[in-house]
C-alpha cells in the first residue's frame, strides 16, 4: 500500500495534536514534565481475517479474566482446585481483601481491558500483558484518526478501513450497562495526571461529566454530583481514572485527598458502578499472567486462542532450573513494577549486576517471571525522509457490556530508540494509528 | 479447659474526640459494634454518634459491622456511645463454612512483616513444641508472654511487630501483632481481634487462630485462652483493618491536634 503519501501530512497532524493537548505527563525525579506523544503517520495495518482471529482470542481472554476475578473474591474454586497457588493471589500487591465478597453491578469487573500484544517475525501474535485496572490510550488513535481524515480525506476513500471513532459509543454502552441509576461521570485526578487529555476527550466524546473528587459526595447510601450552583444529582456510574488505592480514603489509602470518602461503602451496597471494579490488579499481575491460559481452560473449557509469550515462573523448581541455565536468553520482569520499569535482559547485565540479580531471584523467586525474548516483527516509522524499522506493540481494547466487544483499532506504540525493546509511552516512545481493514 | 461457661455481660463503650480547632466535612467509619457469632450472642445493642448529618450501616469484607457517616458542620467534639448486653463464652471456637477464605489471613501485612529481630526470635524457638495450629500458637503465646514486657507508652498505634519485638516491650496491640507475625511465619492463618474484656477499662486486642475447629481466640497479653469474659468487636489482618474510629475531615491549616478519650466498662450480669 502507498501509505507514504500520508506522511507528507505528518507536521500538520502533529501540530494539531499538540494544539489539542495530546500530551503525556511524566514524573521523573519528583518533577512533573509534560511531553508530546509523537505520532507517526504510517498506520499499523491489520487484515480483516487476521483481526477476526485476534478478536476471538481477546474476547475469550477477557471473559476468563473476569471470571477469575469474580472467583478469587468469592468461591476461590481455582485455588481450591490447585490451578493457581494461593500465594500468587494473596501475597500479590494486586489482591485487595476489601473486595472479598463484593459483587459489582452485573458481575462485571473488567469493563475496559487493555491487552498488550506483539507480533513476532513469523507472524504469530503473543500476549505481553493484560491491563485491567485503568488502561489508557484509546483516545490517541481516536483523535489521530480524526485529524488524519481531515488532512487527507482521499486516503480514507481509497482504503476500506473500519471506522474507529465508534469507541465513544462502545464506551457509553459499557458504562450505561452497569449504571445503577443517575448520571455517568468520568472521575479524573486532575490536570496533572499523565492521561488528563484522555479523560477530557473521552468525557467530551461520550457525553459524560468530567469531574474531580471534590465534586462528588456520598450522602446516606448514594453518590451525588454537585454542580456549579450547588445542586445535587445522583450518580449511577463512575468511570474512575483514579487508582484503587486513592479512590476512597475510608476504605483504601487513608491519606488520599483526591478520592471520595465512602464511595466504596455504597458500591458494596450495589448503589453505584465503579468502572473498572476495584481489586482487578489481582488478575493483571505479571505473576498471574502465567496462569491465564490455564484459566481459559478452567473456566471456559477451551484452549487459549492467543498465546502467552513463553514464560517461566522461578517459583516452580523446574522453571528456576531452566531460568538459571538459559539466563542470557531471557528477559526478567519484576512482577511488582509497571510501565516498562523493572525489566532486565539477561544478556545485557554486567557480571556484578547478574550476581546481584541472581541472589535476589533466589531469595524471592515469586517476585520475578522470566520470558523468552520474542523476535519482534519490526514496523516502519518515518524518520526524516526515510523509513526505519522499529519495535512496536499493540494495545487492543476490549469492552464488556452484555458481552465482550473488541474495538476495531488499537494503540500501536513504538520505541524511537532502535536498540530498545521497551515501547512504553512513559519511556518516551511514540504511537501510530491501527487500521483494521473492513474487507 | 474447653468446658463451656457462659456469662451475660453488659458493656458500655464511650469515645470522645476533642479537636483543638474546629473541623468540618468530617467523614467517619466506626467499627465498634459487636455482632453475634458462635461464641457470643448480642442480646441488645444501641449506639449514638454525635454530631452527624447522616449515619448509615454497612459491613466490611472481614465480616465486621460498621457505622459510617458524615458531619458537614463545624464541630470540636465528636462523641460515640455504644452499649449493649452480650452473652459470651457460648462456644470455644467460631466455626466457618469456608476454610479457603481463612487463608487470606495467612500472609504478613505491613504491621506484622518480620525483620531481623522477629526472625531471630523465631529461629530460637523450639521447632517441635506444639503440633497442630492451635497448640503451636499456644506455645508461641506462652513464650511471647514470657519474653515481652508489658509497658504502656513504649509503643504507639503505628508500631510494627518488628519494632516492638526489637524493644521487647509493648501493649496488647503489640502482643497481638507479634503473635500474628510468628504464626504467619509458620503458615498458620490467624487474625487480629479488637474487643472488650471484663475488668479492663480500655478496648483490648487479641488473636484468633484457624484450624479444623474454626477460629480459636488467644489473648497473648494475658497468656490466656479467650473465655466468657471477652466481647469481640471486630477482626482483620492487623490493627489497621479493625480501627475503631477512622475519619477524614478538613480543619485549619497545619495539623489539628486531637485528644481521644475512651472509656470502656464491662460488667457481669447475674
Amino acid at each position: 500500500m502507498e501509505l507514504k503519501e500520508l506522511s507528507k501530512y505528518s507536521d500538520a497532524v502533529n501540530e494539531l495534536l499538540a494544539r489539542y493537548g495530546v500530551k503525556f505527563g511524566i514524573y521523573k525525579n519528583h518533577t512533573f514534565k509534560e511531553q508530546l506523544f509523537p505520532f507517526d503517520m504510517i498506520p499499523r495495518v491489520i487484515e480483516q481475517e487476521e483481526f477476526a482471529s485476534l478478536e476471538r482470542g481477546l474476547k475469550q481472554r477477557v471473559m476468563a479474566l473476569n471470571l477469575f476475578i469474580r472467583d478469587i473474591y468469592h468461591e476461590k474454586k481455582i485455588i481450591r482446585d490447585g490451578v493457581v497457588p494461593e500465594e500468587f493471589v494473596y501475597a500479590g500487591s494486586g489482591y485487595l481483601p476489601q473486595c472479598e465478597s463484593v459483587l459489582p453491578p452485573q458481575g462485571i469487573y473488567s469493563h475496559i481491558s487493555g491487552i498488550d500484544l506483539v507480533q513476532s517475525k513469523d507472524g504469530t501474535w503473543y500476549i505481553l500483558e493484560d491491563n485491567l485496572r485503568i488502561p489508557s490510550g484509546a483516545s490517541y488513535p481516536m483523535i489521530a484518526r480524526d485529524l488524519c481524515r481531515k488532512c487527507s480525506p482521499q486516503t480514507f476513500q481509497k482504503y476500506r478501513i473500519d471506522d474507529n471513532r465508534n469507541y465513544a459509543r462502545l464506551l457509553r454502552q459499557t458504562m450505561d450497562h452497569v449504571n445503577t441509576g443517575g448520571h455517568t461521570v468520568i472521575l479524573t485526578p486532575g490536570r496533572y495526571n499523565a492521561a488528563y487529555f484522555e479523560h477530557s476527550y473521552l468525557a467530551e466524546q461520550t457525553g459524560a461529566h468530567l469531574v474531580t473528587g471534590s465534586e462528588l459526595i456520598v450522602e446516606n447510601d448514594y453518590l451525588y454530583f454537585i454542580d456549579y450552583s450547588g445542586k445535587k444529582e445522583r450518580v449511577g456510574a463512575v468511570y474512575r481514572r483514579i487508582s484503587d488505592e486513592y479512590l476512597d480514603p475510608m476504605n483504601f489509602n487513608e491519606e488520599s485527598v483526591i478520592g471520595i470518602p465512602h464511595i466504596y461503602d455504597i458500591y458494596r451496597k450495589g448503589n453505584v458502578a465503579l468502572i473498572n471494579a476495584p481489586g482487578n490488579g489481582v488478575a493483571d499481575d505479571k505473576g498471574i499472567y502465567y496462569f491465564v491460559p490455564k484459566m481459559i481452560q478452567y473456566y471456559l473449557g477451551e484452549e487459549a486462542i492467543l498465546k502467552n509469550a513463553p514464560t517461566y515462573l522461578p517459583y516452580y523448581e523446574d522453571d528456576m532450573k531452566y531460568v538459571l541455565e538459559h539466563f542470557d536468553d531471557l528477559v526478567l520482569k519484576d512482577v511488582a513494577e509497571a510501565g516498562g520499569y523493572g525489566v532486565v535482559f539477561g544478556s545485557k547485565m554486567t557480571k556484578e549486576e547478574k550476581e546481584h540479580f541472581l541472589t535476589l531471584l533466589k531469595a524471592e523467586p515469586r517476585r520475578f517471571i522470566a520470558q523468552e525474548v520474542i523476535d519482534f516483527l519490526d514496523i516502519d516509522i518515518v524518520e526524516g525522509n526515510s523509513l526505519v524499522p522499529r519495535k512496536a506493540d499493540l494495545r487492543a481494547f476490549v469492552l464488556m457490556a452484555e458481552e465482550p466487544m473488541v474495538w476495531k483499532s488499537g494503540l500501536t506504540r513504538f520505541s524511537r530508540n532502535p536498540d530498545s525493546f521497551i515501547v512504553n509511552s512513559s519511556q518516551g516512545g511514540g504511537f501510530k494509528d491501527t487500521w483494521v481493514l473492513s474487507r | 479447659m474447653d468446658g463451656i461457661v457462659v456469662k451475660r455481660l453488659r458493656f458500655h463503650y464511650h469515645m470522645s474526640l476533642t479537636f483543638d480547632t474546629p473541623i468540618q466535612e468530617h467523614h467517619f467509619t466506626l467499627k465498634c459494634l459487636p455482632k453475634s457469632d458462635d461464641r457470643q450472642k448480642v442480646e441488645s445493642l444501641e449506639y449514638d454518634v454525635y454530631p452527624n448529618y447522616f449515619v448509615s450501616r454497612t459491613s466490611d469484607s472481614f465480616g465486621n459491622d460498621c457505622i459510617y457517616g458524615y458531619c458537614k458542620e463545624q464541630h470540636r467534639r465528636f462523641l460515640i456511645d455504644v452499649k449493649g448486653i452480650v452473652k459470651a463464652g457460648l462456644a470455644p471456637a467460631v466455626s466457618v463454612d469456608d476454610d479457603c477464605q481463612a487463608h487470606i489471613y495467612q500472609y504478613q501485612t505491613r504491621h506484622t512483616k518480620p525483620g531481623a529481630a522477629l526472625r531471630e526470635y523465631h529461629a530460637a524457638l523450639l521447632p517441635s513444641s506444639g503440633t497442630g495450629n492451635r497448640p503451636r500458637a499456644e506455645y508461641l503465646m506462652h513464650r511471647l508472654h514470657r519474653d515481652l514486657a508489658y509497658e504502656q507508652g513504649a509503643t504507639t498505634v503505628a508500631t510494627t511487630a518488628e519494632e516492638a519485638m526489637a524493644l521487647r516491650k509493648g501493649v496488647c496491640q503489640d502482643y497481638a501483632h507479634i503473635l500474628l507475625s510468628l504464626c504467619r511465619l509458620e503458615q498458620i492463618p490467624c487474625r487480629y481481634v479488637v474487643g472488650m474484656m471484663l475488668g479492663e477499662g480500655m478496648s483490648h486486642a487479641w488473636v484468633e487462630v484457624f484450624d479444623h475447629n474454626g477460629w480459636t481466640a488467644l489473648d497473648p497479653t494475658n497468656d490466656l485462652i479467650v473465655d466468657d469474659g471477652y466481647i469481640k468487636i471486630s477482626c482483620g489482618r492487623d490493627y489497621r483493618d479493625c480501627m475503631l474510629n477512622q475519619g477524614v475531615f478538613t480543619g485549619s491549616c497545619g495539623r489539628t491536634a486531637q485528644q481521644q478519650e475512651i472509656s470502656v466498662s464491662v460488667e457481669e450480669l447475674t
